[in-house]
Order: structure tokens, then C-alpha cells, then sequence
């Protein structure tokens, strides 16, 4: 019985040119992780500066959490800490 | 009584002995007014992202500290009137952090290379 339900859930277009494709959410997009929360993460401050480095555009612009993935809380933190860092000349 | 982290920047055309008093001065400041020095960090010459005040470096001295109102109007006041200083900050912590230090490790790492 287990099986034969599997199989109709994994009946989803597997062409991503397939027009039905469009309109079901793909599993790849929304599967990374936030790379400053859990166990082993960085401590977001604004004296790290090569943690604070890779979240700033060459423009030094801070980069949108939809693009580096940061959870919403972590994304605040690191936008206060960047422009403490910013008054102090160092980034 | 909370912890807080103060920076100063002094300008890059001060001798070395002007910057042991000005690291005195600070200290001095903290002490008299019921506060405690927790740690004094000398990051030395740095070069600004961006000009400010039409200087390209200056010197960055980091302190640690425990105290109240006093301290930090004290502190503040001081730094805004001092012609030595480009810029200064103060941060509050609940929880201060004395072990990792940034720029020390950077330093040691750019001997290597």
C-alpha cells in the first residue's frame, strides 16, 4: 500500500521546461540554511570584520537577506553591527 | 553599573609618547569616576575605508569598562572636546567578551605571509 501512494506524491513534472513546473514551488530554492544561527555559528560583531565582509556588495551596500539567506532576527543584528563598524571606518 | 566598550581614534601625526597619555587620560577618567577598567586593547595604525576629518589612518585604542551615568557623560564629553581625537563610540553590553581579540590574530597572520 506505502508504495503505490509514493508514487502518485512523486508524480511532479520532472522537465522544468514543462509548463505545469512554473506554478509548483521547486524544493531546491527554499532549502538552504541560515549560516549565522545554530550551534556552531559566528559571533555577528561589529570588531569581525571578515564575517561582516562577506555581507556587504562591492558598493558597500548591505546585502538583502533573500539573497544571503540570513534569518530575519540574524539580519537585524547584522545590519546594526555593520554600521557601527561603518562609523569607525573600518569596513 | 554596566559593561561597555568605548573606541577611540586618535590622529595619525601624534608621537608615541602623546598616545601613552592620551591612553592614561582615559583610563585616568574611568577610574575617578566609580568606575573599573576591565581591558585596555591597542589595535595600533590602521588605514579608514573612507577619509574622515581628511585623514587616511589613525591610531585605535580599545577599552573595557564597568560603570554607571558618570563615566560614560564624563567620557563623552571629554572625547568630543579633545583636538587630539577623529572619532570615538561607545557600546553597551550585557555580557562582556575578553578573551577573542580580532586584531591582534590579524596582525600575526600578515607577519606570516
Amino acid at each position: 500500500m506505502k508504495r503505490k501512494n509514493n508514487k502518485k506524491f512523486n508524480k511532479r513534472p520532472q522537465n522544468p521546461l514543462n509548463k505545469l513546473s512554473l506554478f509548483q514551488k521547486s524544493d531546491s530554492r527554499f532549502s538552504k540554511k541560515c549560516p549565522l544561527s545554530g550551534k556552531d555559528a559566528p559571533a555577528i560583531d561589529y570588531k569581525n570584520i571578515k564575517l561582516l565582509r562577506r555581507y556587504i556588495s562591492d558598493t558597500d551596500k548591505i546585502m538583502p537577506s533573500r539573497i544571503t539567506s540570513v534569518s530575519q532576527n540574524k539580519q537585524r543584528k547584522l545590519t546594526s553591527e555593520i554600521k557601527k563598524a561603518k562609523i569607525l571606518g573600518l569596513i | 553599573m554596566s559593561f561597555y566598550e568605548h573606541t577611540l581614534i586618535a590622529k595619525q601625526d601624534i608621537s608615541t609618547a602623546d598616545l601613552e597619555k592620551i591612553e592614561k587620560k582615559y583610563s585616568d577618567i574611568i577610574d575617578k569616576t566609580e568606575g573599573e577598567v576591565i581591558k585596555v586593547e591597542k589595535w595600533g595604525l590602521l588605514s579608514f575605508a573612507k577619509k574622515i576629518k581628511s585623514y587616511n589612518k589613525g591610531f585605535y585604542i580599545h577599552y573595557k569598562f564597568k560603570g554607571g551615568g558618570k563615566t560614560l557623560e564624563e567620557i563623552n564629553r571629554n572625547s568630543i572636546i579633545d583636538n587630539s581625537l577623529v572619532r570615538h563610540m561607545t557600546v553597551k553590553y550585557k555580557i562582556l567578551d575578553t578573551e577573542t581579540e580580532y586584531f591582534k590574530e590579524k596582525d600575526i597572520n600578515e607577519k606570516k605571509k
